[in-house]
């Protein structure tokens, strides 16, 4: 190092001095590795002839440091009494919506046992909607999905365009996608779209859909996937029960309960009716073993291969999380901040 | 569809001490939904939910029969009552009336069935009756009405009291055929409609319109208050054709939407004659006829062959044959059990009773053999098996849940809003209606349009919270595109539906544009001109509106690194007073460009028509001197001289 570097580079240390308005300016400058030792040690490359020199250089910047740092009035934060107990001024931040927090815990959750998730048309053919999944037209299964119609004239294959009544439209279009070459475990969340509005029901809402399909798959598969579920969502503890339900596209099918987190499944506590249930479970949703003509009508061999399916609204499941007491799903798409900040 | 039970009614076909309580418990878990047990008039009614698929429950003895196969299992003894009270006695006045001539065809009917009541008295309903309806919610008339409603609840089957004058006053005729379109009728309730064509009806002589049978009777062959005799009609149309009838006219009826999922023929025996003995008993009437019934064709289910190996398959546990066998017979199935030649396989064939046409193919007997054994019963286990790896392509949920982070971190509030908008709503995003996809059937005004944008809606965001004083708003959610002139009635192409990121925020111009362009860094994207999807809006805001592909195929999960230079960098500040003209952008721009070795040009602060730029010089060849760097800046200071037409502010 020449003389002359030395010297612009002590000056640079008095420059920033000047305008620094870092709280601790001591450490900062004379601290053990602050500015000032930092610079020190370049005087082993400083030319024999100029090292004299350069310590006086040095001593003297030293000094002129102590000076002006020990002047600095004493209006520092760190040097005053502070006030613990004055609140915090916190960033201005956002929240993620509720929907898509569950979304992503769900994803999560179902990833870390292999599942896959996809994304398909919120706005459909008949066909992936329906008609695919054992329910020709007119059926009286159908009633259920109260369907809302797109102004499209109808295609003689695929049927009318309709919005997506349930997420189960993906169950066909995974297997297609996957050229109906199982293993699959998919996990499908969207939102689907119903004629009717009222505490429990929203025109728009989310659902979640898992489809697994592979040779030895059976209904104690289906037990164990939707267990692990509860657990992970609801907490240790919690349990899940299928009950006898009908849907044309899975035969077996299923209602899903989870056992209430307040009364664990007695349906009563200390004696008394548990208020937050019916009976200790809280129905979500539906789950069956994919009908034999679902796997058809994806190009699977329903000789070969079983599978399991599983359908669940976002919101019914999201409210039941312990203690979050949200009783009208309604206030989800409200768009009232005073709601959403809350989480 | 839901029936309510009352307790004692149930009792009268099911002999069992099982309490409300474990009926309802036990027939959840293994049968019907028992969704609630109210206490009406008295005792417990349960409220009962039966699935589309399982008309054959529709009633008090449907129920009845679940619980006898099912009750056992828990150990609770359970059993149907013989239906020995249901053959009436027809010995009083036998054929003293003609029956209407019916003319059926096998096609739209599979089966008629009817009866002569002659001097029938329109008692008040009796109590126990009336207590009864009272419970399941049906209103009280007088007797010779309520007892249709009531053996339609107790067997599952509906049927018709037509006043039998009227009929013969018409010409006698029952001709069962296909209505055309255009042809006029009127329901008992006095509402008029016209047919489409293809509803099955009943016309007479004359053709005229005498009953949309299986649905509702028609007021010109509908008992009043002064008819004396009455024709008992039971009918099987068929399925779907009173769906169509009932679903076009939207007659829901209770007898439509049983008729309409496949009512066992056969149980017209039982209801005709439990419905002569309920007329004997509370109205007074007389048989006048035989029994007429036409039954062509008695179309029982299917045997269905079930290997054991399959049940396994299914429910991952073996359970004996003998098991399987008792449970299936419970229910009222006949099964042959076959060891299947040289292997240790038995093959079951199955013979479901006619009540239960919903079993078809071997997993729906599977289904019935895994109820009743009980689901809770088999163990609960993650399936093994190889993971599947094939990812959908265009979709990056990670970057997706990256991006929502970050901005709500940065203080964006996501935002749900609905695809659906207003026609106003739809053309604030700068489209006309006719180039948005329109919604056939909408439930409310405000949802009728898909919308093209998440702009408008965003913006409403504003206006419903007008105590944020600051506000920043985001989504990411699907837009939808027209059909197009071809549109999706050749081509198998749905319409496009795009998915948008969205921001909208009243923050300033540079502060929102500063905090998409983080959003960016955190995606490692660089060098993309996003000016052209900023969009000011009328309400003191700014939006920006991409398309999230743009973004999933410039976002990267890690940097392209730079090594780090070798040699000091020279920070300098340059202060311009610019012409207004100048756009500060390109004005950056062409700076970096005038050497190599200006790395890095920032605005650093503005103040009136004076903007500070920080540029920063560096010589990867060795430490730039103050020599060296004369010429670059005197450049920089010429062109944004002639170029720009602005002046540097001091002397270099």
């Amino acid at each position: 190092m020449t003389l002359e570097k030395l010297k612009s580079a002590i000056d640079k240390i008095k420059q920033q001095l000047t305008s620094d308005r870092a709280s601790d300016l001591r450490n900062k400058y004379l601290g053990k590795k602050g500015l000032f030792n930092q610079l020190a040690q370049e005087i082993k490359n400083v030319d024999v002839k100029d090292k004299k020199e350069a310590g006086r250089l040095l001593n003297q910047l030293k000094s002129q440091l102590e000076i002006k740092i020990t002047d600095q009035p004493i209006n520092r934060s760190t040097d005053q009494q502070i006030d613990l107990t004055i609140p915090g001024l916190k960033p201005a931040i956002g929240h993620l919506h509720p929907v898509s927090q569950a979304m992503e815990e769900i994803t999560n959750i179902f990833g870390k046992i292999g599942f896959t998730r996809v994304r398909y048309p919120e706005v459909d053919w008949d066909h992936y909607v329906f008609e695919s999944l054992n329910m020709p037209k007119n059926h009286p299964a159908r009633d259920e999905w109260e369907t809302f119609f797109i102004d499209l004239p109808e295609n003689k294959d695929m049927g009318k365009v309709v919005l997506t009544t349930h997420t189960s439209n993906g169950q066909v279009r995974e297997m297609e996608r996957l050229k109906s070459q199982p293993p699959i475990r998919m996990i499908n969340i969207a939102r689907c779209y119903r004629r009717q509005q009222d505490v429990t029901h929203t025109q728009m809402f989310h659902q979640f859909e898992g489809l697994v399909i592979d040779k030895n798959i059976n209904i104690t598969h289906l037990k164990g996937t939707l267990d692990y579920f509860a657990r992970e969502f609801y907490g240790p503890g919690t349990k899940s029960r299928i009950r006898p339900f009908h849907f044309q596209f899975t035969e077996p099918s299923f209602e899903v309960d989870f056992s209430c987190h307040n009364c664990h499944g007695t349906g009563k506590i200390h004696g008394a009716k548990c208020r937050f249930c019916k009976s200790g479970w809280h129905e979500v949703g539906g789950a069956g073993m994919v009908h034999p003509n679902v796997l058809r009508a994806g190009g699977i061999d329903s000789e070969q291969y079983t599978g399991f399916a599983f359908g669940w609204g976002i919101e019914r499941t999201y409210s039941l999380k312990p203690g979050l007491n949200l009783d009208d799903i309604r206030l989800l798409y409200s768009n009232d901040l005073r709601f959403l900040k809350q989480f | 569809m839901n029936i309510l039970i009352p307790h004692q009614w149930l009792l009268e076909h099911l002999e069992t001490k099982a309490t409300p309580e474990q009926i309802q418990k036990y027939l959840s878990l293994c049968g019907p939904s028992i969704e609630r047990i109210y206490d009406k008039e008295g005792e417990s009614v349960y409220d009962i939910e039966i699935t589309t698929n399982r008309v054959d429950s529709m009633s008090v003895r449907g129920v009845a029969r679940e619980a006898a196969a099912i009750l056992p299992q828990f150990g609770i003894g359970a059993k149907l009552t013989v239906e020995t009270r249901l053959i009436a006695s027809l010995h009083d006045n036998a054929k003293s009336r003609p029956l209407p001539q019916i003319i059926n065809n096998p096609k739209l009917c599979r089966r008629l069935s009817c009866v002569i009541l002659q001097n029938v008295h329109q008692n008040p309903t009796p109590n126990w009756m009336a207590n009864r309806l009272k419970q399941i919610d049906a209103n009280i008339h007088d007797a010779s009405i309520d007892i249709t409603n009531y053996i339609t609840h107790e067997l599952g089957h509906p049927c018709h009291a037509f006043d039998y004058d009227k009929l013969m006053k018409t010409g006698g005729v029952i001709n069962i055929v296909e209505a055309k379109k255009g042809e006029q009728f009127q329901t008992l309730d006095g509402e008029s409609f016209v047919t489409v064509g293809g509803e099955v009806v009943f016309k007479n002589k004359q053709g005229e319109i005498i009953d949309l049978p299986s649905i509702k009777g028609t007021a010109n062959t509908s008992v009043d208050a002064h008819t004396k005799n009455i024709l008992l009609l039971l009918e099987s149309i068929t399925a779907e054709k009173v769906r169509f009838a009932s679903m076009t006219h939207a007659i829901r009826t209770t007898a439509a939407q049983l008729m309409e999922k496949n009512v066992d023929p056969h149980l017209i025996t039982p209801t005709i004659h439990f419905g002569i003995k309920l007329y004997q008993d509370l109205c007074g009437a007389q048989v006048a006829s035989e029994i007429y019934d036409d039954f062509p064709e008695s179309n029982k289910p299917a045997p269905i062959k079930l290997d054991l190996t399959k049940i396994k398959n299914y429910l991952g546990v073996d359970i004996e044959v003998e098991k399987i066998t008792a449970i299936l017979e419970a229910l009222e199935c006949k099964v042959l059990v076959n060891k299947v030649k040289k292997q240790s396989v038995y093959r079951l064939i199955v013979t479901p009773p006619s009540f239960r046409p919903d079993l078809k193919i071997p997993v729906d007997v599977i289904e019935e053999i895994a109820r009743i054994y009980g689901y809770h019963n088999l163990p609960s286990q993650i399936m093994d098996g190889p993971i599947p790896l094939q990812k959908p392509e265009n979709s990056n949920f990670e970057l997706e849940n990256k991006a929502k982070h970050f901005l709500a971190a940065i203080g964006y509030q996501e935002i749900y809003s609905y695809s659906m908008v207003s026609a106003v709503l739809a053309q604030e995003a700068g489209y006309k209606l006719a180039e948005h996809l329109k919604i056939q059937n909408p439930l409310t005004d405000d949802r009728v349009y898909l919308r093209r944008s998440l702009i408008p809606s965003l913006q409403e965001v504003f206006t419903q919270n007008p105590l944020e004083k600051t506000l920043s708003v985001f989504e990411i959610a699907s837009t939808y595109l027209p059909a197009g002139e071809a549109g999706c009635l050749h081509k198998k192409e749905l319409p496009q539906q795009p998915l948008l990121l969205t921001l909208v925020s009243n923050k300033n111009y540079r502060e929102f544009k500063g905090d998409f362009m983080a959003l960016l860094d955190q995606l490692f994207i660089k060098n993309w001109d996003i000016n052209k999807y900023v969009k000011i809006l009328d309400n003191n805001c700014y939006a920006l509106e991409i398309e999230w592909a743009e973004i999933l195929k410039r976002a990267k999960t890690h940097p392209n690194y730079q090594p780090l230079p070798k040699t000091n960098s020279i920070v300098e500040d340059l202060t311009f007073t610019l012409n207004p003209q100048v756009k500060v952008g390109e004005l950056m721009a062409a700076i970096s460009r005038v050497s190599q070795l200006i790395t890095r040009v920032e605005l650093k602060d503005i103040y009136g028509q004076n903007y500070t730029f920080t540029l920063e010089y560096i010589d990867p060849n060795g430490n730039l001197s103050a020599k060296q760097l004369l010429p670059i800046r005197q450049k920089v200071v010429k062109m944004v001289e002639e170029k720009f037409r602005s002046e540097l502010v001091g002397r270099i």
